[in-house]
């Protein structure tokens, strides 16, 4: 299988000079194969946002290398990282970050602009899009007009649209009701399954890390557990993901 | 314990408030530096023609006061949204809202007051450095003008006072009634408001239709006088009001529509933050626009006055120093003109005629200026025979001469008989030089020297016939004039300016999370800053160029008084719109610095 993300020693330091300084991260590698859909749990305060940020390469790591799409995104800076970000990674917030003074389409369109399409081919892959998440009705709302689960289907529109190598989740169900994030959990399942999206998911609630193939346990800035859904039904995953986080706690 | 905090919360935002306290200090010295003219009833009376200006500067005191009071509550509600979130967390913490109200008060008078002290000092600076600057700069004679005003500094210091006691008031109110979480969440964008587009239609085209009355009305004030005055300022008014409420949006809304320009890179994002700011922004808009053209106006018009001055010199006068027994000033006396013609027609007298040389004038000429139809003047060249024949065109030659010469006939004869006539000859001596304005001082100095040995000559009516010497008297009149339309122009540039700068200024912390979304979606920074130098820019631009637009219209009123109001005209609009393009750059600089903090 091809490896699209490469974590490998990966350290952050936080503290300059001589500030007091705090390791968020250890030392910490791992890999994501493409068409993968990965999790990454862990308390508050585990370095999973430190590491979901470089990653995202909106930080740079103390030590270490991490390569998205055999690109070395440590090694890029300004300009670089910003066509990188447009590029290759696609984000979904837990607070959607969608910009309100724009409609839904035109949220949805906005990283193509970036990227110099031309405007035919946007409207083009914007209704695609659209229809594919079930969105095609609100194209034409403001965000402040929509529900919240609208809202995150429009900001996963708005990352798939660039056919991302890998897509980032940040807490994506963290402000949803139980109905939407359900829905929205299942519509990622079957963008990873059917159309092979690779997925990397950052959360803390057991219920939307069973949807993963594979989880991540961070602990104190390392990785203190790995876990495969395998042959397991959803339910069995979501206990044994339970019995993990109870053994992380003590 | 609350005031330690609050101390640290103003040094984390040092930055911004530096530029919040230079503002206030700008502001009140501006204010002082007005005031130091409105309450100088002398230095009014003494500077100018109308007898009105003194109702004029108190007019303008009450226009700088509201612009004042508007400034500053833009400005405290840019204070505000820097210390709103401070706020709400202390009373999350538990400080009881009286405690937080009295903080805010105490921050808000302390920080406004102490602003207008350092102000006025700097208002009195500034009028002494324009003061000597106008003086020297444009050669404005000014009499009774003082730097140092108690009255005005009072004034300034009350005004200011009541004005931060009831920001302060309000201030308070407002933090202490708003509920904990509306404040933590504040800057949080409302709805797009939706407009029929049949309604948005309809106020574009009475909005355009009143800015032709009124601009048509403008041009119409020598006929229809107040009429058209009151006419154009409400159908103006209203007109610039219609401009930002619907036709600035109906011109977005356009632009978004248009895939080939929204579609491109960050324009989308650029024209909705704009059209959503403008709705929000229409009276201010609107005002920065009236008062941009009152200031241009102003401007335009002060330094109107000062090309008056040598025009009027011009078409009063043919020659540029006029000497009475000629003969007794010398070469060296003249050494240092740059003379252009140097004519001396011979006189002899009896005891009832002065005698001319009809050939000296059928070689040279003498010449005068006589008004043409559409209050300009020409210059006209009279020979011995026309001034033998018609009585008119001696009488102008009459004008320049001693006054026991001019109550006698005059006889232009011919060159034999003027050399049989007895008696001593004098010369009545015409100069021209080549550039009056390098050569004012020594032609001034003669013109007083041709007084001295000429006793006879009254200096208030013979001051008439040298040109150095009217170029005093037209300076002495429109100087005022000049000197008051540049300082009123200055002074609300800055206001409106700042007004505009601070209003744009608090709306840049709801900003903060939507550049650093699209920063995380990939729009590099320099896409990012463009942005934001576009998004400001047009809020600038717009009201300046409907400013301009007005300006230009609203010289058409001033033709009564200026000979040609838009001659040189790019002068008051460069020294204005460099200021004005300061404005701009310190908004985007500041702008930037609070949107993408994380770089700074």
């Amino acid at each position: 299988m091809e490896k699209i993300v490469t974590v490998d020693a990966v350290k952050k330091t936080y503290g300059k000079g001589n500030q007091k300084k705090t390791e968020a991260l250890k030392g910490i590698s791992f890999e994501v194969e493409k068409g993968e859909f990965v999790g990454i749990m862990g308390a508050s305060g585990s370095g999973k946002s430190t590491l979901l940020n470089l990653l995202a390469t909106l930080d740079k790591p103390t030590e270490g290398q991490i390569s998205i799409n055999q690109d070395d995104v440590t090694k890029l800076s300004g300009n670089q990282l910003a066509d990188f970000r447009s590029r290759e990674i696609g984000f979904i917030f837990q607070d959607f970050n969608l910009l309100e003074n724009l409609t839904a389409a035109e949220n949805i369109a906005v990283p193509l602009s970036l990227q110099g399409v031309k405007a035919k081919e946007i409207h083009r892959r914007v209704s695609e899009v659209a229809q594919r998440l079930s969105i095609d009705g609100i194209l034409n709302s403001y965000p402040a007009q929509i529900s919240g689960g609208q809202k995150q289907r429009v900001a996963a529109a708005r990352a798939l649209i660039t056919q991302p190598t890998i897509l980032l989740g940040d807490e994506p169900t963290g402000a949803l009701d139980s109905n939407s994030a359900r829905d929205l959990l299942d519509t990622m399942e079957e963008l990873n399954q059917k159309d092979q999206v690779s997925i990397l998911l950052v959360t803390h609630d057991p219920f939307s890390a069973s949807y993963c193939q594979r989880i991540l346990f961070i602990k104190d800035g390392v990785i203190y557990q790995e876990v495969k859904r395998e042959n397991q039904t959803r339910e069995a995953f979501y206990r044994q993901i339970l019995s993990v986080l109870g053994n992380l706690e003590q | 314990m609350l005031l330690k905090l609050s101390l640290t919360g103003i040094k984390g935002r040092l930055r911004d408030y530096i530029v919040l306290f230079s503002g206030l200090v700008v502001a009140s010295g501006i204010f002082y530096m007005f005031e130091g003219l409105a309450t100088n009833t002398a230095f009014l009376e003494s500077n100018s023609m109308v007898k009105s200006i003194v109702f004029i500067f108190h007019l303008g005191t009450v226009l700088l006061s509201i612009i004042t009071f508007v400034y500053i509550l833009y400005a405290n509600s840019f204070l505000m949204t820097m210390r709103q979130k401070d706020y709400a967390m202390f009373m999350m913490l538990g400080a009881k809202g009286r405690k937080i109200a009295q903080l805010i008060f105490i921050e808000t008078f302390v920080v406004g007051v102490s602003a207008t002290i350092v102000g006025t000092l700097l208002g009195i600076g500034l009028s002494s450095i324009v003061q000597q600057l106008l003086v020297k700069q444009l050669a404005i004679k000014i009499t009774h003008f003082t730097a140092v005003s108690s009255s005005a500094a009072l004034f300034t210091l009350i005004f200011f006072t009541v004005i931060f006691l009831l920001a302060a008031f309000v201030n308070a109110m407002t933090i202490v009634k708003k509920p904990i979480l509306t404040l933590l969440r504040a800057g949080e964008t409302p709805m797009p408001a939706n407009r029929k587009p049949f309604t948005l239609l309809l106020e574009v085209i009475s909005g355009i239709a009143f800015l032709a009355i009124g601009y048509f009305m403008m041009s119409q004030v020598m006929t229809l006088a107040f009429f058209a005055l009151i006419t154009a300022l409400i159908t103006i008014v209203l007109g610039t009001y219609f401009v930002f409420h619907s036709i600035l949006i109906f011109v977005l809304d356009l632009l978004k529509r248009r895939d080939s320009i929204a579609l491109k890179k960050l324009n989308n994002f650029t024209l909705s933050q704009l059209s959503f700011r403008i709705q929000d922004y229409t009276r201010i808009l609107s005002m920065v626009a009236m008062l941009f053209a009152l200031a241009l106006g102003a401007i335009t018009v002060g330094l109107g006055f000062h090309n008056e001055i040598m025009k009027m010199t011009d078409a009063t006068s043919t020659y540029d120093l006029v000497l009475n027994n000629g003969q007794e000033f010398t070469a060296s006396d003249l050494k240092g003109l740059s003379t252009s013609s140097d004519v001396a027609y011979q006189q002899k007298e009896d005891q009832d005629t002065v005698y001319y040389d009809r050939e000296q004038f059928n070689q040279t000429p003498f010449k005068t200026k006589v008004f043409t139809s559409n209050r300009q003047t020409k210059t006209v060249g009279f020979d011995g025979e026309k001034l033998a024949s018609d009585v008119t065109a001696s009488d102008q030659l009459r004008t320049l001469e001693l006054p026991e010469q001019s109550a006698k006939k005059h006889q232009f004869v011919s060159n034999q008989e003027f050399a049989a006539l007895p008696g001593k000859t004098t010369e009545l001596r015409l100069i021209t030089v080549k550039d009056f304005e390098k050569d004012r001082d020594a032609l001034t100095k003669l013109a007083n020297e041709n007084f001295q040995k000429n006793p006879t000559l009254d200096k208030d009516m013979g001051g008439m016939s040298q040109k150095a010497l009217v170029y005093e008297l037209y300076n002495a009149l429109f100087s005022g004039f000049e000197f008051m339309g540049f300082f009123l122009g200055i002074a609300f540039l800055t206001m409106l300016a700042s007004c505009l700068m601070f209003k744009i200024l608090s709306g840049a912390k709801s900003d903060i999370q939507r550049y650093s979304m699209l920063e995380k979606i990939g729009a590099r920074q320099k896409l990012l800053k463009q942005s934001i130098r576009k998004e400001i820019g047009i809020l600038f631009l717009v009201p300046g160029l409907l400013g301009v637009t007005h300006v230009l219209f609203g010289l058409q009123m001033f033709k009564t008084l200026l000979s040609d109001p838009y001659s040189n005209l790019w002068l008051p609009f460069l020294i204005f719109f460099v200021l004005y393009f300061v404005y701009y750059l310190l908004t985007v600089w500041i702008y930037t610095g609070i949107v993408m903090k994380r770089e700074g």
